[in-house]
């Protein structure tokens, strides 16, 4: 038997079922199923680029002795982990950065959603005020950083003056462990909240005008119709303005850059700060930050798949 | 009735908040089995090669180049206003410059090349940075090259920067290019008006501290204290002081020591004046600082020696007639005035360079006597003499008529160098991170200098 004919007798079956009516079936079926999966192509190598490199690379780094110098040098296993775990500033960073994020949000939220529900009494159209509004979240947060900064030095900030007049010559904020991390709070509720009182302003435009009116005319008091007709009908956009106010709250980092890098001590030492400063400031030890990182991210995808529980059971309920 | 996968059925975690099917943990499994292998194999790529050198024998002109540069901030004018125009002039070449601040310039060195895109010839680096580029394969070793170049003459580069500057681990990488050094600025009116002398100790600095701030009612602050929690900031207050106490970063062994006599000294002085100026330290960087002292709201500052340019320009001064500078204060057993090397600069060739030989030559004639008197003699550059010849010149002197004996003593004595090993920044930082819970009052001067000695030999920021 001849080359030609023994590869011709192994493709016998194929060449078979493709001679049939239902081997063009077959091969119809599967050309149209590839198609699909030929559009998806450019997503698919996109997310790898993007998203599956970096985070392959991150756990690459974080189990490795790397530095901005020397990435990947030798295998230490959880080293980086434990070194990041046993350092002064981390741990701490980490309870720091869930309490900011969590007060943010209900700060955020709660400011947003009433300047909203205010701002909804008095007509449909945002106006002038909607610019006003918009101009803190236009800032650049760098920005919004030298200024308040600049606002609250204790000698010539624009507070000075005032601090004199109630006899507090010379006082900053951003002086004390307790002050700089709630003017750090402050000043971040101060650029974020318009966003929630946009976006919530916008659901409440959706709330019927006409079922409004006739809990008024059943007697509902404002109160009354905020929890059974407005609440109900907004609760899902809240909802949703909360998840994405808690991502932000996370993610807060050049406000801190700018205004406290991390200090005074540690106080302001979130962990977005403590993985730059430890990766890319000064030590340079990026098997330590990247170990830092998949820890964080640990923490907020376990704060936020609760926070996914309780938004799913709430938008239930109602 | 639904027939479900068996695999597909939700499994319930022990916290009972989570479900996910067999099937999913399965996936998840897989996905981190693969990234450990992944990791592996990345391991395995990560490779080291030993740094470059610049042939001793091959020769170029600079006629007609074109040098990119990575520098430092303030040294832009420097390298645009001063360099470029000198370099055009003399070779019909052209300095791209790009500056970068101060606290990304080393990383920004390292990505240069560590990236492969070697967009520099040269690096104005930190000289307390040279291990961490060094282990970085970002310098070219320049050993043999200097030694070949007779016209260097590297026996007039100050003594008290020319191996901190460029020596790492035997071998060369620089030259050096701005021998920065603190001193302490005083405002002379306001010690008149109290009747104090300029401090010879820190111990007259903090009394003098003391007594302005509680003597003006707060009108004065007796001296600016930068605190933020930088090496570039934090780490130069203090230790300018652990200078003037006699003390040092190292032990005799060659490792980190902060345990020390003269360190606590220095730091206790640091938390009990800290009361007494400028509020609130631990917030205060340069442009608050400078803008204070040059306002006349600090009555001292310890900072460099361009400060002096600063203070005698009535676009930036209100205190043009009115400042004076005197060396840094000694403490304790310590009679001998000492300043420490704080920041400092070297210029060298960058491993990702085209054109290295050119880069070296560039290196040498920016340099050169001509050139750095040239730069440490006009206003606005940052930069001080490197070179014997240049802080002895005529010209220099008269840039700088009233802090010039005080820059020279600095310069000429027996400075206190930074450790400038691989390790070092990250050990730096957490020392500055101690120091900041000691005048927080967090810790005792003694805890934290403890503390920090054991992150730093540890190799850890902390």
């Amino acid at each position: 038997m001849t080359v030609a004919e023994t590869t011709r007798a192994e493709r016998g079956p194929v060449l078979a079922l493709r001679s049939t009516s239902a081997g063009r079936r077959w091969r119809v079926a599967r050309g149209t199923r590839r198609v699909p999966f030929l559009f998806a192509v450019p997503s698919i190598v996109g997310l790898m680029l993007l998203m599956v490199y970096p985070t392959v690379y991150l756990l690459g780094l974080a189990f490795t002795e790397s530095n901005l110098a020397r990435p990947l040098q030798r295998w230490t296993g959880i080293t980086n982990f434990t070194d990041a775990l046993r350092s002064t500033a981390f741990p701490g960073s980490i309870g720091r950065s869930v309490v900011f994020a969590a007060a943010a949000t209900v700060l955020v939220v709660v400011v947003g959603t009433a300047l909203a529900l205010l701002l909804r009494a008095r007509g449909d159209r945002l106006g002038v005020l909607g610019v006003v509004l918009l101009l803190p979240l236009v800032t650049p947060p760098v920005m919004v950083g030298v200024a308040w900064k600049l606002m609250l030095a204790p000698v010539g900030g624009a507070f000075a003056g005032i601090w004199s007049r109630v006899g507090l010559d010379g006082f900053n904020p951003l002086g004390s462990s307790t002050g700089a991390f709630l003017t750090l709070l402050l000043i971040y509720t101060w650029q974020w909240m318009p966003l929630v009182t946009i976006l919530v302003f916008a659901a409440l435009l959706d709330v019927p005008r006409d079922l409004v009116e006739a809990a008024q005319l059943d007697g509902a008091g404002r109160i009354s119709v905020f929890r059974h007709v407005v609440w109900p009908a907004i609760r899902t956009s809240v909802w949703a303005v909360l998840v994405l106010a808690l991502v932000l709250g996370f993610k807060v980092f050049d406000l801190v850059v700018v205004v406290t890098s991390g200090g005074p001590g540690f106080s302001t030492m979130l962990s977005s700060f403590f993985i730059y400063r430890t990766g890319l400031q000064n030590s340079y030890e990026i098997g330590v930050a990247s170990a830092a990182t998949v820890i964080f991210v640990a923490v907020v995808s376990a704060v936020m798949a609760i926070v996914g529980i309780a938004r799913k059971r709430a938008v239930a309920e109602s | 009735m639904n027939a479900m996968d068996p695999s597909d059925r939700p499994v319930t975690t022990p916290v009972g908040l989570l479900r996910a099917s067999r099937r999913q943990i399965l996936r998840g499994a897989l996905l981190g089995t693969s990234a450990v292998a992944a990791t592996r194999l990345l391991t395995a790529c990560g490779g080291s090669s030993a740094n470059a050198q610049v042939d001793p024998g091959a020769k170029a002109s600079l006629k007609g180049k074109t040098i990119s540069l990575l520098v430092n901030q303030p040294h832009v004018v420097a390298f645009k206003d001063v360099l470029a125009k000198q370099f055009e002039q003399e070779f019909g070449g052209t300095l791209k410059v790009t500056a970068a601040p101060y606290d990304q310039l080393t990383s920004k060195q390292i990505l240069d090349v560590q990236s492969g895109a070697g967009q520099f010839d040269v690096f104005d680096y930190f000289y307390f940075g040279l291990g961490s580029l060094v282990a970085a394969d970002a310098l070219v070793d320049l050993t043999a090259w200097i030694k070949s170049q007779p016209d260097i003459d590297t026996s007039d580069f100050l003594r008290s920067i020319w191996d901190p500057y460029t020596l790492y681990d035997g071998k060369r990488y620089g030259l050096p290019f701005d021998g920065d050094t603190h001193i302490l600025f005083y405002n002379a009116k306001v010690f008149d008006t109290y009747k104090l002398d300029p401090p010879k100790t820190w111990d007259d600095y903090d009394a003098a501290v003391e007594k302005i701030t509680k003597d003006s009612h707060g009108k004065v602050y007796g001296a600016v204290i930068e605190g933020q929690q930088v090496p570039m900031i934090l780490g130069c207050t203090f230790i300018n002081r652990l200078a003037g106490y006699g003390g040092s970063l190292v032990g005799s062994d060659g490792k980190p020591n902060l345990n020390t006599d003269e360190a606590v000294q220095a730091l206790t002085g640091l938390i009990n004046v800290s009361k007494y100026a400028l509020p609130t330290p631990l917030q205060i960087g340069f442009d608050q600082a400078n803008s204070a002292f040059l306002s006349g709201q600090g009555a001292m500052i310890d900072t460099w020696t361009d400060m002096a340019l600063k203070a005698s320009d009535p676009s930036m001064s209100k205190i043009v007639d009115q400042w004076d500078a005197v060396p840094l204060p000694v403490g304790g057993s310590n009679t001998t005035p000492r300043t420490a090397l704080d920041a400092g600069f070297g210029l060298g060739v960058s491993a990702g360079s085209q054109q290295q030989v050119e880069a070296a030559e560039f290196v040498k004639w920016a340099t050169s006597k001509t050139n750095n008197l040239a730069v440490a003699s006009k206003a606005g550059t940052g930069i001080d003499p490197a070179r014997t010849s240049v802080l002895n010149d005529a010209a220099y002197k008269k840039s700088l008529p009233r802090a010039y004996e005080t820059i020279r003593t600095g310069l000429v004595g027996d400075p206190l160098a930074w450790p400038s090993g691989p390790d070092d920044p990250a050990g730096l930082q957490a020392m500055c991170d101690e120091i900041a819970l000691a005048i927080q009052g967090k810790k005792s001067a003694e805890q934290a200098l403890s503390d920090a000695t054991d992150q730093w030999r540890k190799g850890t920021s902390g």
